[in-house]
């Protein structure tokens, strides 16, 4: 385990709910960007790969009253006492000390699953097939992004390879810092509603760090205490209500996204 | 793992569990060695007769260890805590100066039970018997008891010339309707020649000093342990719910062996030649 | 046909019976060999587990299994450390019993891995910080040592005796025992320990997280004592079991009275401590997370019954069974009390592995449930087969209970 230290800077990002309309482009272009394999044709919705989930919840309401909203859930990237890092018994979960992003090392996973028994958030997926794309799509993976082998456990990383090339970019033009233009994930690329801010949190000058301090974001499970580098914004009282940690049953309908 | 390895830090954490670790490793690793090497001493040093005798002796139950000064009454209950080794006895020569001589006074031999018991030998509890024959060398041979039990052997593997037997150890080995049995030797000393059950004698030993034989019965204890012998030869038997021969009373049989029924051999022949 | 090779003056069944009896394990032995092929081969896809059941019946299982061989440990513990020499009449079979629960154990666990070959992994560069470094390198060691205590019960078989430096290093290892019991027991204490930290740890799971004490959540101490404590409960049960399908008596019944005597103390302590911690859970910690607990339990059907038939069913009533002087002379009494106490740890692991992943964090997610294949069935089939095979073998050409000889011939 990389020792708790601050890092430097803290990439997070705001999603607006009320922006979300479920389309799943997010989740579509992480794939892509990601080399994500398609799913396996035996795969269901539970042993499916994504690095973004979009889970649908709404107000329990009968029709006419009845609303819904949208979910995209990742890895929240924690910032305390990171449950998945802190469990990991052979340091296969890394925390940059650059970006405070959360990252799994596939090379170095033994497939052991501690970490997603240790994840409140669901945003870890294990590789429970070979990766396969069909022969042509082969073509079109992302060279940046290693592709996983079956048996390691995977999850969102804030397009670490944007990143590096943004660092790398950086100091081809001599820089120290990077520019925050260069480093956007993939996800917030592809909203077509401009629902998700990225950015550096603790830059005071970052749009997502104006946004995170609004009084109507939130964190999922905020209560456990793992500070989430993902916050969540709705006017809505009763979509802040689901980010709590009540588990009460049937509070909701769910359908998974 | 070890220092310079990815994520290694010289913090408490992994100074306490790679320390515990590691002690943990240091003190398994070392203690095998130690006892492999012990080991390995105690084959070169030739103690793995004795040590042998002192494993099987460990597993024999209770009712088989008793001590000899039980079959002489001097002792009302006590179990043998020497391997049947009383040179290292400590009580044995408080029980033998305690001895008035009336206790042992008969020195003659008989006949017991149907079994010889001659009185110009002493006994081993193994069933053997020691015979100063020549000066200076000792005739070791299976006493009645155990001849009939063993009756005539189909195999037998006896010591070469020249090589050493030691007390409780095995003589040699002999082998009737499938049974296998270690024969004990009564005594240490160098094998000088070899006999067998025809000659009435198995071995001639020279011992290697004035010989110890403070650990074999005499002739009048011998008589008592003979009974005993019996006993326990018959409660065995008659436990299976057989061997009625035996257990009426009737002389042992000729052939001891062929009565004892063919599942008990093993046990039995065991129980009575002290092989575990 | 092998009676050569069976202990002197001990019955054992002929060749041919003893082949029929192993016959049907060996089957089963078989389909466990190919379901666990299936899973290395083709991956843990042949498996029911999901991204939520990321665990399933083998972890559950081999916390199951690793608790009741902690009669291991726990007998050597007693009789070498604290001198109680009437469990000399079991250890042989504790023994026995551990090295089969935990060599089961390893193997599920490598086969439940994504990647088993890289299991050097924890050891070269560990996560000190992790509940399952832990676990692994002291399950790893302890099997060690459990080998070892394996050693001399097999060289003291009646043909390997005759060996002259097996018997020799026998003896030496021997008079070492006490010491690989006490490095024996240390790693165990902390190995079982840390499985139920490996679950009280879990901050973002409220249904398992648990306050402690210094780095150790309450259930590191909870499943020490409830694995030491139906660690001589299974010790009986086994011992029982042999006896009845062999057919001959292997101890004396002291010895029972015994190993339920200290099994009944250590359970009514556990029963107390965790209906205290489970309170403290309920009321302090769970709350501080923004869960009412109490609310984990409407979910069906791990409802609140659960709680009541692990504390006081499987917990508490098999603890006053025990030590009730009158029920502990009577044998059917006492295996009733032991499979309700083995029965009790085993719903206490499930309760702590499977509900822990049934019972959603997120509120949009959903209660779930999940059945297992007929692989995952069948991988843990081959640990039973396993295990009876060995231990049949054992039971027929080892001492392992140096008792039984002397008491056929009474």
């Amino acid at each position: 385990m990389a020792t708790e230290q601050k890092p430097k800077s803290r990439f997070g990002m705001v999603i607006d709910l009320d922006r979300c309309n479920g389309c799943g482009a997010c989740a579509a272009a992480c794939a892509v960007e990601n080399n994500v394999p398609p799913a396996h044709p035996t795969a269901t919705d539970r042993t499916g790969l994504t690095w973004m989930r979009v889970y649908r919840a709404d107000n329990r309401r009968p029709f006419p009253d009845n609303r819904s909203v949208y979910f995209p859930v990742s890895c929240q990237h924690c910032g305390n006492h990171t449950p998945c890092m802190a469990v990991c018994p052979q340091n296969a979960v890394d925390i940059n000390p650059e970006t405070g992003v959360v990252s799994q090392i596939p090379v170095r996973c033994l497939g052991c699953r501690y970490c997603m028994a240790a994840c409140p958030f669901h945003a870890r997926y294990f590789n429970w097939f070979d990766p396969k794309w069909p022969h042509e799509m082969e073509n079109a993976l992302n060279p940046d992004v290693s592709v996983r082998m079956r048996g390691v456990v995977e999850k969102c990383n804030f397009c670490h390879s944007r990143w590096q090339a943004a660092v790398a970019r950086a100091a081809a033009n001599g820089n120290h810092d990077i520019d925050p233009a260069d480093y956007v994930p993939a996800c917030v690329e592809a909203c077509p509603e401009k629902a998700m801010t990225f950015g550096n949190l603790d830059d005071p000058k970052s749009e997502v760090a104006r946004q995170s301090k609004a009084p109507i974001v939130f964190r999922l499970l905020a209560r456990l205490n793992t500070d989430p580098k993902v916050y969540y914004r709705s006017d809505r009282d009763w979509v802040r209500r689901l980010g709590d940690t009540d588990v009460a049953q049937g509070e909701s309908e769910v359908s998974r996204g | 793992m070890f220092p310079g390895i990815y994520d290694f830090h010289w913090d408490a954490g992994h100074i306490i569990f790679l320390g515990i670790f590691y002690t943990v490793l240091v003190i398994v690793v070392s203690t095998i060695a130690i006892a492999m090497r012990r080991a390995i001493l105690d084959f070169r040093g030739e103690r793995a007769e004795a040590l042998r005798w002192h494993a099987d002796f460990e597993d024999l139950p209770d009712r088989w260890r008793r001590c000899r000064h039980e079959l002489t009454g001097e002792v009302a209950s006590r179990v043998c805590p020497n391997a049947f080794d009383c040179r290292h006895c400590t009580e044995h020569p408080k029980f033998v100066a305690a001895r008035t001589p009336s206790t042992l006074a008969a020195t003659h031999g008989a006949v017991v039970a149907g079994f010889a018991v001659p009185a110009d030998r002493l006994y081993h509890r193994g069933h053997t018997w020691v015979r100063q024959d020549d000066y200076g060398v000792l005739t070791i041979g299976l006493d009645d008891f155990g001849a009939h039990l063993l009756g005539t052997p189909d195999e037998i593997r006896l010591p070469r010339i020249g090589s050493h037997v030691v007390t409780n150890g095995t003589g040699w080995r002999a082998k009737k309707n499938g049974v296998a049995v270690r024969i004990l030797a009564p005594i240490d000393g160098e094998v000088v020649d070899v006999g067998g059950p025809d000659k009435g004698w198995y071995l001639k030993v020279r011992p290697d000093n004035p010989p110890d034989t403070r650990h074999l019965l005499t002739v009048t204890e011998a008589k008592l342990w003979m009974l005993r012998e019996l006993e326990r030869l018959q409660t065995s038997v008659a436990t299976e719910g057989v061997g009625a021969a035996l257990a009426d009373g009737g002389l042992p049989v000729e052939n001891l062996s062929e009565a004892i029924p063919a599942d008990r051999r093993d046990a039995v022949m065991g129980m009575m030649f002290l092989n575990a | 046909m092998d009676n050569s090779f069976i202990s002197r003056g001990i019955r054992r069944c002929s060749t041919p019976k003893f082949l029929a009896w192993l016959a049907p394990w060996a089957v089963l032995l078989g389909l466990g060999v190919f379901a666990i092929g299936l899973c290395l081969i083709k991956g843990l896809n042949q498996t029911n587990m999901d991204n939520r059941f990321a665990f399933g019946l083998w972890i559950f299982l081999d916390l199951t299994v690793i608790a009741l061989g902690a009669g291991a440990f726990f007998t050597g513990f007693l009789l070498y450390i604290l001198r109680r020499e009437e469990l000399r009449a079991v250890i042989n079979s504790a023994v026995v019993i551990g090295f089969i629960c935990y060599s089961g154990a390893v193997l599920i666990l490598a086969v439940d891995v994504g990647q088993p070959l890289r299991a050097w992994f924890t050891f070269w560069h560990p996560n000190v910080h992790s509940m399952l470094t832990e676990v692994t390198f002291c399950i790893t060691c302890y099997l060690g040592i459990l080998a070892i205590e394996y050693a001399p019960i097999v060289l003291k078989n009646r043909q390997l005796r005759d060996v002259p430096s097996f018997l020799l290093f026998e003896h030496q290892l021997h008079k070492v025992m006490p010491l690989f019991a006490a490095v024996g027991t240390f790693l165990s204490f902390f190995h079982q320990g840390s499985l139920g930290g490996l679950y009280g740890v879990l901050q973002g799971r409220p249904f398992a997280f648990r306050d402690g004490f210094a780095i150790w959540p309450s259930t590191f101490f909870l499943f020490i004592l409830s694995a030491i404590a139906t660690g001589p409960a299974f010790v009986l049960l086994t011992t029982w079991m042999v006896s009845k399908i062999s057919g001959k008596q292997l101890v004396r019944h002291s010895v029972f009275a015994l190993l339920a005597q200290i099994s009944g103390w250590l359970l009514i302590a556990y029963v107390g401590l965790k209906s205290l911690d489970t309170l403290v859970w309920l009321n302090v910690t769970a709350p501080r997370s923004g869960v009412s607990a109490i609310r984990f339990y409407g979910w069906q059907p791990f409802a609140s019954w659960m709680l009541v038939v692990e504390i006081v069913v499987l917990g508490l009533l098999p603890a006053l069974i025990f030590l009730s002087p009158s029920r502990r002379r009577s044998t059917p009494w006492l295996i009733t009390a032991s499979l309700l106490a083995c029965g009790g740890v085993a719903v206490n692991r499930f309760v702590m592995t499977i509900q822990t992943l049934a019972v959603p964090t997120l509120r949009f997610e959903p209660f779930m449930l999940y059945f297992p294949s007929w692989q995952e069935i069948a991988a843990f089939v081959f640990v039973i087969a396993y295990g009876v095979i060995l231990y049949s073998l054992s039971f027929r050409y080892l001492t392992l209970f140096p008792q039984e000889r002397e008491l056929q011939q009474q």
